[in-house]
């Protein structure tokens, strides 16, 4: 799936958080968005996510623009993964429970081997509380992929864990974007920039520059 | 069924202050109901008793108001179709220690309708009466009402609260307690097919009196539709009562929750499953609160039943009719004050999600 954005702009109020920002994501490309605050990274993850519409420009998959999609939220289950920084697992559901919520049926088979790529096939039954940080990351990243989604997007997904957990996280995007899932992240950490295919750079609402690898 | 019995779990002191909210409104509910028809009934089940047709003054608000000629009663009881006519005097004065009970003056072909359980029944001078009544003052000998000594001849049994809480004396020392004839007659029949007929001769006989079936008579007593419309206005605040109470608590859960149902729209659950989670959680909580409001409240009025305070005459009665209504009722509460949270948490937009000032 070739998401394209067009003519980005996006307004808080009067203030203009994102000026003309066109950009180009293709199946399987990891694509890093990286910038100071402010500059309008995860506004951009925003609405590339189909989470907020644009005050002007649009955002197309495979060539329709969302309203063509039909149910956002059908197509968001369906296409779409997310990766928070804080992991947002639900609290009173296991690991496995939270993976599966956002299971479509036909890919409920799949939790298990997905957990254990992810190295977390041993702690399914433990709540969220009940593991290390990186593991609940780990899982976040199960829940975004479960359902074999075109593209995941992250902000800042490695904001809370130290540097082992968040190489551990880029490599992950790394591999499983070999497998035709595109990652979209958005990220302070300029460790990023080793394992991304796209390091797109945001100043002021601006695309300043775009790098491939 | 298991996730939201987790996600109550989890939140387990506002599912607690939820189902208390809904316990006690629904226990409010069942009270209040079985009150009035445990009120509404013994008074029905008591002039049902023998009577077929009733007979009071006409135009009056309330029996213990009626005054009607005894003599009556001769000529009632030649019409065809007639098997027994009993005449009764509703009354009530105070019994020392107690403010108020009820005196029952009945000629004495009513009697057999009192199980004796000791002594006789009452000659001119005696009263005999109800074991709750007689265990509330200690097995007196004697009463006094209005200050004249009525000798105690018996003790009788009564299902009936108002009676066994009760007095009853024969109708002629009533009539000079109460300075009345009779209040009202009690008319038995052969045939009930008749019973219009004979309603008819008996209004035709006396403009004074009028005269109904009893089923008539119940539906139409002003002070049984007194009774009900108070009891359902009660009811319906502690519905409403019940309402707000699970809107206000719901809507600090799922704010409390706000990133629960943002994560779940992110991921694409739609608009109506997540309403559908927060309603089948509240809906969890209403059957619980409804058995134990129920249990809570067959307690509260076993207490009453026996409390010497209410002499026996406030008799609640939690009828199967009342248990389905009062179980719907709980269900459409808990349904009704979930659902504007539940909205509002199905629409949460999953972009709070994202950390704000990043932009």
């Amino acid at each position: 799936m070739i998401i394209t954005a067009n003519a980005l702009e996006h307004f808080y109020g009067s203030e203009q958080v994102l000026r003309g920002v066109d950009i180009t994501i293709n199946p399987g490309e990891f694509v890093a968005i990286v910038g100071e605050s402010g500059s309008g990274k995860t506004t951009l993850l925003s609405i590339l996510s189909t989470l907020l519409r644009p005050s002007k420009g649009e955002v197309r998959y495979d060539g329709l623009a969302l309203d063509g999609w039909g149910n956002i939220d059908r197509f968001r289950r369906h296409n779409v993964g997310f990766v928070f920084q804080f992991h947002y697992l639900i609290a009173y559901l296991t690991l496995r429970e939270n993976i599966a919520l956002a299971s479509l049926p036909d890919h409920a088979h799949q939790i298990d081997p997905l957990m254990e790529r992810l190295g977390i096939e041993r702690l399914g039954g433990r709540y969220s509380d009940e593991v290390s940080g990186g593991e609940r990351q780990r899982a976040a990243i199960a829940r975004a992929l479960i359902n074999h989604p075109r593209v995941v997007f992250a902000d800042e997904p490695t904001g809370n864990l130290d540097t082992k957990n968040a190489l551990g996280v880029y490599e992950l995007f790394a591999r499983f974007s070999l497998d035709g899932t595109a990652f979209v992240v958005a990220s302070h950490d300029k460790k990023i920039a080793d394992f991304a295919d796209t390091i797109i750079e945001m100043e002021d609402g601006v695309v300043k520059k775009i790098t491939q690898r | 069924m298991i996730t939201p019995l987790k996600a109550l779990r989890k939140n387990r002191f506002k599912t607690g202050l939820i189902f208390m909210s809904m316990s006690v409104s629904i226990a409010a509910i069942f009270l209040i109901s079985a009150i009035a028809t445990g009120v509404v009934s013994m008074y029905s089940a008591m002039l049902k008793t023998d009577g077929d047709i009733i007979v009071t003054q006409r135009g009056i608000a309330d029996t213990f108001f009626s005054d009607i000629n005894r003599s009556l009663t001769q000529t009632i009881g030649t019409m065809e179709g007639v098997k027994e006519v009993s005449a009764l005097i509703l009354g009530a004065a105070p019994v020392d220690p107690l403010p108020i009970v009820g005196i029952y003056g009945v000629s004495e072909s009513r009697f057999h309708s009192y199980t004796l359980i000791e002594g006789h029944y009452p000659e001119a001078g005696e009263v005999m009466l109800g074991s709750k009544i007689y265990d509330t003052l200690k097995h007196p000998r004697t009463i006094a009402l209005s200050k004249k000594e009525f000798h105690v001849s018996g003790v009788f049994k009564s299902p009936i609260g108002f009676e066994d809480g009760g007095v009853v004396m024969g109708i002629d020392d009533a009539g000079r307690l109460f300075h009345k004839s009779a209040s009202i007659f009690l008319i038995s029949l052969n045939d009930l097919g008749k019973s219009d007929t004979v309603v008819g001769e008996i209004n035709a006989l006396d403009g004074s009196c009028e005269a109904k079936t009893t089923d008539s008579f119940i539906d139409s007593y002003n002070q049984f539709k007194i009774i009900q419309t108070s009891s359902d206005v009660i009811a319906a605040l502690a519905f409403m009562m019940g309402i707000l109470g699970i809107v206000s608590m719901m809507s600090m859960v799922v704010n409390d929750r706000k990133a629960e149902f943002g994560i779940m729209r992110s991921i694409g659950l739609s608009t109506g499953t997540i309403i559908v989670r927060l309603l089948s959680e509240t809906l969890i909580i209403s059957i619980a609160a409804f058995l134990v409001a129920w249990g809570v409240s067959e307690g509260v009025l076993e207490l009453i039943k026996h409390a010497d305070k209410f002499q026996g005459y406030i008799n609640g009665e939690i009828t199967a009719a009342m248990m389905l209504k009062v179980f719907i009722v709980s269900v459409i509460m808990a349904l009704a004050g979930t659902l504007l949270p539940a909205v509002y948490a199905s629409r949460i937009d999953p972009m709070s999600l994202i950390s704000k000032g990043c932009q």
